[in-house]
Formats: C-alpha cells, sequence, structure tokens
C-alpha cells in the first residue's frame, strides 16, 4: 500500500463521492416521491391507474438496473429520444427505486387496521384529512426501516452507473485500476469512500427507526 | 442500539484492515495474490508458484503456471476480447473467432492443451495476468513501458497506432476541432485513453468500458469522435456507413504482443520461440488473410502484420 498513491488518488475518489451522492440522493427522492404516489393508488384501488401501477412495479422490480439503464443510455436514442447519462443515471434509479418504495410505502398503509379510519371517518374527518392525519404518518412509522433499507439499496445500485460513462465510484477505481494498474490502493480507496458514504446513511437510519416508532395505538 | 454502531464501526474497521493487511502482503512478494477478487480459478493459484524476487513490478504479488503446469493440468486459460471484432470476438454460433484467436488456437494445438478462453475487458487484461486467472493475454494488447512494469511482453505480431474515427457530418481532421461541449469517446484501460490524458489533457473524454458500449455511444452521438487503436476504428468505419476515420495516427506507431504473467520465463520463452518458427511458415500473413482480409482488404496486410517477431519499419 503506497500512501503517495492515495493521497495522489484522494481529490479524484472525493469528485467520484460527490457526483454519487448528489446522483443517488437525487434518484431516491425521485423514487420516494413515485413511491408514495403509487402506494396511495395501490391503497384506494384507483381503477386503471391501480392497473397500470401494478404493470410498472412488475416491470421496474423484475428488469436488472443494468438492463434499464442500457435501455435508457443505448436503446431509447435509437428511436430519437436522445439522453445524457446523468440523465439515464438518476431516471434509471428512480425507475427501479420507485417500485420497491412502494411496496415498502403500501406495507405500512395496509398495516394500519381499518377500524382507524373507519373510526376517523366517524368522527367527520374527511378521507384526506384520514390519509393526512392518521394513517399516513402511523404507515410512514412502520415503513421506515424497509424504506431505509431500500436507501442503502439504491445507493449501491448506483455502482453500476460505469455502464453508461458516469465517472462514480466504482468507474473511477476501474480506470484507475486500467491507467495505472495501482489496484490495491484503489480498491482499498473504493471502499473506504463508499464506507464513507453509507455508514452515515445507515446510522441515520438507526435514528429514524427509533425517533419515528410510534405507530400502532397502544402497542 | 449503541451496540450496532460499535459493530458497524469494527467491521469497517476489520474491512479496511484486512485491505490494507494485503497491501502489505504484496510488497513482500507473498504467495496469496487472490486478495482483490474471488479466485475464479482455484486451481490455477493453487499450482501457481511464487515470483519471489526478480519482479520489480510495483505490485509485486503475481501468480502463474509455468509451462511444465500448463501442460500437466492439460488446458491453458487464455484472455481475449469478445467483442472486438474481427480480432477477438465471439461469433453467431458462440465461438471464438479473429486474429487474436488465429493466433491461439495456434499455441493450443502446438502446447497440444485444451483452450480455456477467458473474455477480458481492456481494463482488465494486466489484472488477470497478476491474478493468475489466465496464463496469457492475447488480447490485442499494445505494448507500453507501463505496462511492461506489470506484465511480460513475448514478440510482438501487429503494428499499431491510434487513430480517431467520426461520423461524415462532422468529421474531426485534428483534436483542435473539438469545441468545449465536445466530448471523445475512449474505453478505459486502452492506450487511446492514457495518450490523451498525458497529451492532450483538454481533451474531455467520455468513458465506457466495453467496444460495444463504446460503439453504441458513437452512433447514438453521445460523443462526437471515437478514439481507439487505428485498427479498431478503421474497421468501424469500413462496416458502418457513415463515418470516417478522419486521424489515421495519433502518436507513435506500437506493437501487439502476447503477455504473460511477470516473470514466467518458461512460458514467455516458448511463445517468443513460437512466434519466431510460425514466422518462417508465414503463419501471421495467413492469419491476416483468415480473419482481418474480410474487413482490411490487401492494402493493410503489410502495415498490419509483424511476421516472426520482426518489426520492420516503413
Amino acid at each position: 500500500m503506497d500512501w503517495t498513491v492515495i493521497a495522489e488518488y484522494m481529490p479524484l475518489f472525493r469528485e467520484a463521492a460527490f457526483l454519487t451522492v448528489r446522483l443517488g440522493l437525487t434518484g431516491i427522492a425521485i423514487a420516494i416521491a413515485v413511491g408514495i404516489a403509487c402506494a396511495v393508488v395501490l391503497y384506494y384501488r384507483i381503477p386503471v391507474l391501480k392497473t397500470l401501477v401494478s404493470f410498472y412495479i412488475e416491470l421496474s422490480r423484475n428488469t436488472p438496473l443494468l438492463v434499464q439503464l442500457f435501455f435508457i443510455y443505448y436503446g431509447l436514442p435509437k428511436i430519437g429520444i436522445s439522453t445524457n447519462p446523468v440523465f439515464c443515471g438518476i431516471s434509471g434509479l428512480a425507475f427501479l427505486g420507485g417500485s420497491y418504495m412502494c411496496e415498502a410505502f403500501r406495507s405500512g398503509l395496509e398495516a394500519i387496521p381499518p377500524i382507524q379510519s373507519e373510526s376517523a371517518e366517524s368522527l367527520g374527518m374527511s378521507r384526506l384529512q384520514v390519509m393526512r392525519y392518521v394513517i399516513f404518518p402511523q404507515a410512514l412509522s412502520i415503513s421506515v426501516p424497509a424504506l431505509m433499507a431500500n436507501v442503502i439499496f439504491l445507493m449501491k445500485e448506483t455502482s453500476i452507473f460505469s455502464a453508461v460513462s458516469i465517472m462514480d465510484l466504482m468507474f473511477t477505481a476501474k480506470d484507475l485500476i486500467g491507467l495505472y494498474y495501482r489496484t490495491t490502493e484503489s480498491l482499498f480507496l473504493l471502499v473506504v469512500f463508499y464506507l464513507i458514504i453509507l455508514l452515515p446513511i445507515s446510522i441515520l437510519g438507526s435514528l429514524l427507526e427509533r425517533r419515528l416508532r410510534y405507530a400502532g395505538f397502544g402497542a | 442500539m449503541k451496540k450496532r454502531y460499535t459493530a458497524v464501526l469494527a467491521a469497517a474497521l476489520a474491512l479496511a484492515l484486512t485491505l490494507s493487511g494485503c497491501g502489505g502482503n504484496a510488497s513482500g512478494g507473498s504467495d496469496n495474490s487472490n486478495a482483490s477478487g474471488g479466485s475464479a480459478n482455484a486451481s490455477g493459484s493453487s499450482q501457481a508458484s511464487s515470483s519471489g524476487e526478480g519482479s520489480g513490478a510495483a505490485s509485486g504479488k503475481t501468480v502463474y503456471r509455468t509451462l511444465d503446469e500448463i501442460k500437466e493440468s492439460g488446458s491453458i486459460n487464455i484472455g481475449v476480447f469478445s467483442d472486438k471484432n474481427p480480432f477477438g470476438y465471439v461469433d453467431e454460433n458462440g465461438d471464438y473467432q479473429g486474429y487474436d484467436i488465429y493466433f491461439a488456437e495456434q499455441i493450443g494445438k502446438d502446447l497440444g492443451v485444451k483452450i480455456n478462453y477467458v473474455s477480458t475487458e481492456a481494463a482488465n487484461r494486466v489484472e488477470y495476468l497478476e491474478t493468475g486467472k489466465v496464463d496469457i493475454i492475447l488480447a490485442n494488447f499494445t505494448v507500453t513501458e507501463k505496462r511492461a512494469e506489470q506484465v511480460d511482453f513475448a514478440l510482438p505480431y501487429m503494428n499499431v497506432a491510434l487513430g480517431v474515427v467520426s461520423p461524415d457530418s462532422r468529421v474531426i481532421t485534428d483534436l483542435s476541432e473539438l469545441g468545449d461541449g465536445d466530448q471523445v469517446i475512449v474505453i478505459s484501460g486502452t492506450t487511446a485513453e492514457t495518450y490523451l490524458i498525458e497529451n492532450n489533457p483538454e481533451v474531455k473524454l467520455q468513458k465506457y468500458d466495453s467496444y460495444a458500449t463504446a460503439k453504441n455511444a458513437l452512433e447514438n452521438g453521445n460523443g462526437v469522435a471515437w478514439a481507439n487503436d487505428n485498427t479498431e476504428v478503421i474497421a468501424f468505419a469500413l462496416q458502418n456507413e457513415g463515418y470516417t476515420v478522419g486521424i489515421p495516427t495519433l502518436g507513435s506507431q506500437d506493437t501487439i504482443a502476447p503477455a504473460v504473467s511477470k516473470g514466467n520465463e518458461s512460458l514467455l520463452s516458448w511463445i517468443n520461440d513460437e512466434i519466431v518458427a510460425l514466422g518462417e511458415e508465414n503463419f501471421f500473413h495467413a492469419a491476416y488473410e483468415a480473419t482481418l482480409m474480410d474487413t482490411y482488404g490487401p492494402d493493410f496486410e503489410e502495415t498490419l502484420v509483424v511476421e516472426g517477431g520482426k518489426v520492420t519499419q516503413e
């Protein structure tokens, strides 16, 4: 292990880490939004939309992200829709993540016993109010563990962005190995930087889980 | 909860220590080199002998099989490209074909062993030799000083230079024509990438990890041009309508040679003898005619082929 090489590579990895985090978090944020929307559609069994959402979930969960990225980046331009790598990475992550997030939220929503919404409605709350004040906060609380697992999973999935020429951490390491053959140093930095990104997320997840554990009447 | 953080941190520390530990062993010339990746080739590494002294390479932890060990095992692992038509590619029947393969087949025949092709990408060719995943790399491997520090090159069997291909709508004939927003496609781990980083740092590169994706990116217009070995870009322009090689040679003339793990003297000298012997029967001209003629026609035969390991500078 040559520490001067590590010092030399550090800026490259830092830059790649920022890119990884930026693309990852943007993709995940969109995925959460998509997930909530889809989960609500499924929860209320809205006709037509419900079928579309189920179709999307099956499609997105049963194809690898790599295939989705290839489709967006190399496939779409063939039919005249050109994309750039960054857009492709974010949308790929959002497409994949949306379905996982949806299932996480849905499990939360469906865990709330119907008696609660019935009670709330009998108190005169509107459907929206029931969702906003009774169901959603509890559902969120229940789905936090699954949610955080998804966030970490999606963050790690960014490591295949190299396929669409995004210089993320993984590609930077691979590229440096190919250029200068400093394998040990590159792999060491790779592991360290992924840990720097993911450990805080994992710890934040545990904190959130603890703070948000208020769901379940009387539990 | 506190316990959990401690566990997480301990795991992180352990991982970091393991990795740096590998680095430490490496400089000591340890015989266990499979630290970096899973050992896909367990039998290979168990038979492998440590390079010990003599390998001045930076990482100095090469595992390889000697000529006798290869013969004894009855099969040889050769690293080739699977997506670089017409040099190394998989045809519609799933068989490996191309100029490199033609030579590889002859090596297998003369050694009397079965050939086990291992598909490589440009960036991991050195890696595969260092970790003993393959015995020989025959994947259009350009000889460079930097690479020669990590692997041992045999005699050359082909000439090569860099070239740049671009669409007819905007042919790039000089790198100075590139504008601010223009990106040049390169493949990670190729000489084109190294050359541009060192000599034209102002050129913005868009890097891909395989030939197939790089070609696709050029077709989709993600980059304005593609820089690679000129053999490759000439072939691309000949096979695909609407592309011109605007810069046929960039940088110096180089050669392509088989490579073996650093210090694998027995295999290296066998390959060198083989190349010289094959030169007597004009083997590489035959290889050109069998595999490259369709793509390049007769004009490039003398420029490309190196016979018997002797480069005749024109």
